[in-house]
């Protein structure tokens, strides 16, 4: 199980109920060190209910989730270390607005890995340049624009230094104009190999960025395989509407 | 699934807004008319009006003595309250709306009555803390129901995004929820001060020698009902309108990171 050994975050035969409706339908998915997997699907597939029980944002039904060796609904596991391991980005930005930027991005780090303010503010300036908004580090978010804000998540959450960075429709709240600047973002950290699972109507960042797509309907994973496969010979008729649909 | 058209009805003064000109004048109006009056009775009629408001400043102190005490401990109160009525454990929930529902339920005369006999009796409390007690166990109630509005109020991708980072519960609550929720509060709060200090008037039937008190006690020796109560009245009216000012003042300087 040389392959097994590398996977970070492990799903297992997940389901998950909201009422009478299947969320997540026995779903099984991993995800190795460095991969990029990128998620599609109509909305109400149940992708971003997937993406969100990886952290235990949701908690599932059934089944088991392994991240990082651990498993997330065992109740010795400490939930809240493991989530430091997991950057998240989601489709309304979820910025602090009674923080500064860089109050956003420093809240973290000082409380919970003990860094000083110093050491806090020097990793978060070098992030806010990264992602192209410096001089923006002492401005409240209400002040930014969305796809500034997203950026500013974005740094906000590789602020923790996560294993693995989540991101939950990162771009379908911004106007189209603000989208291609928080793509370059994600495309950058993905060329660092930073491992990524993404979930996104942007077909283009699929193609480019991902190792493997995975095409989710009614709570279950229809499809997977890589960007080439999926968009030149998909072979489910569910995956060839939807992309039909799509692009 | 209609939505119930909701009206705001505000209790007290109406906290003055600073972008509502209207209001601002009302608050102007009301407060130079009631300093006016005042300076007025005591220069045409220096006999009973400065004798009355010598005799009625112990009162004052008194009034502001219980409201400022009972407005912080309400406000703990309150607060925990708050927190229990949004707490996920089901005991500690169940605590904190038992308490909210029963102080509800009974009218603040009658608590202030009840409280009052009761720690006299069993504990011998002095009236002053007895009255105190009082007011903060009743007005704790009122303020965890708003402190408890103001936490519901803020999104839940703030808490998600809190948790996502790592933060545990009651680290998300204290660092990212309840900063912005105090803002939100704030205007419902500040209404409940006001209401607090006009409601501290009920004291006066305890034996609290508060403004109201004093009042009674001068007019029953002289008499000069009418005058008593005029400036009674004018000097209610003069605390709560700068009160409802400070707590417009104190709002604008917590939303500084809203975008006007």
């Amino acid at each position: 199980m040389s392959a097994a050994s590398q996977s970070i975050v492990e799903i297992s035969h997940v389901h998950k109920n909201f009422g009478a409706l299947k969320a997540l339908n026995n779903v099984s998915l991993s995800l190795n060190l460095g991969e990029k997997v990128v998620i599609i699907g109509p909305s109400g597939s149940g992708k971003s209910t997937l993406l969100r029980s990886i952290n235990k944002l949701e908690t599932v039904d059934a089944g088991t989730i392994i991240v990082d060796g651990q498993d997330i609904n065992d109740p010795a596991t400490d939930i809240n270390k493991l989530r430091m391991e997991l950057g998240m980005v989601f489709q309304s930005f979820n910025l602090f607005p009674h923080k500064t930027v860089l109050e956003n991005l420093t809240l973290a780090p000082i409380k919970l890995k003990g860094l000083t303010k110093g050491e806090a503010d020097a990793i978060a300036l070098k992030l806010l340049e990264k992602v192209g908004i410096m001089d923006k580090a002492h401005v409240y978010p209400s002040r930014l624009s969305g796809g500034q804000q997203q950026r500013v998540a974005i740094a906000r959450a590789l602020a923790m230094s996560p294993k693995i960075m989540l991101f939950d429709e990162p771009t379908s709240a911004l106007d189209p104009e603000m989208i291609g600047e928080v793509l370059d973002v994600m495309v950058t950290l993905a060329k660092e190999g930073m491992t990524m699972a993404v979930v996104t109507h942007e077909m283009g960042f699929a193609r480019e960025v991902a190792d493997r797509v995975v095409f989710m309907d009614h709570g279950a994973i229809i499809e997977e395989g890589t960007p080439e496969h999926f968009f030149q010979s998909p072979e489910n008729d569910r995956t060839k509407l939807f992309l039909s649909q799509i692009l | 699934m209609t939505e119930s058209r909701k009206i705001d009805v505000g209790e007290g003064a109406a906290i003055p807004n600073r972008n509502d000109w209207g209001l601002f004048n009302a608050w102007v109006i009301s407060i130079v008319g009631a300093i006016t009056a005042i300076i007025y009775l005591l220069i045409s009629r220096p006999d009973p009006y400065q004798r009355l408001l010598v005799y009625l400043g112990d009162g004052i102190v008194i009034t502001f003595k219980v409201t400022i005490v009972s407005i912080i401990c309400a406000c703990g109160i309150g607060l925990i309250t708050g927190l229990g009525r949004v707490s996920k454990n089901k005991a500690i929930n169940l605590v904190a709306s038992t308490y909210v529902e029963i102080i509800r339920g009974i009218p603040l005369l009658v608590q202030l009555f009840y409280i009052y006999y009761a720690l006299g009796r069993f504990l011998n409390v002095p009236d002053l803390t007895a009255a105190i007690i009082a007011m903060s166990v009743c007005y704790g109630a009122y303020m965890g129901e708003v402190f408890r509005a103001g936490i519901t109020a803020i999104d839940k991708g703030q808490t998600e995004a809190a948790r996502s980072l790592g933060l545990n519960g009651r680290q998300t609550m204290f660092m990212v929820i309840l900063p912005q929720a105090w803002r939100t509060i704030l205007p419902p709060v500040g209404n409940e001060f006001i209401a607090l200090l006009k409601d501290t008037s009920l004291v006066s039937i305890l034996a609290v020698a508060d403004l109201l008190r004093r009042g009674r006690e001068f007019s029953s020796e002289t008499f000069l009902y009418f005058e008593t109560y005029t400036m009674v009245a004018l000097v209610y009216l003069v605390i709560t309108l700068i009160l409802s000012k400070g707590v417009s003042i104190m709002e604008a300087r917590l939303s500084h990171y809203v975008r006007r």
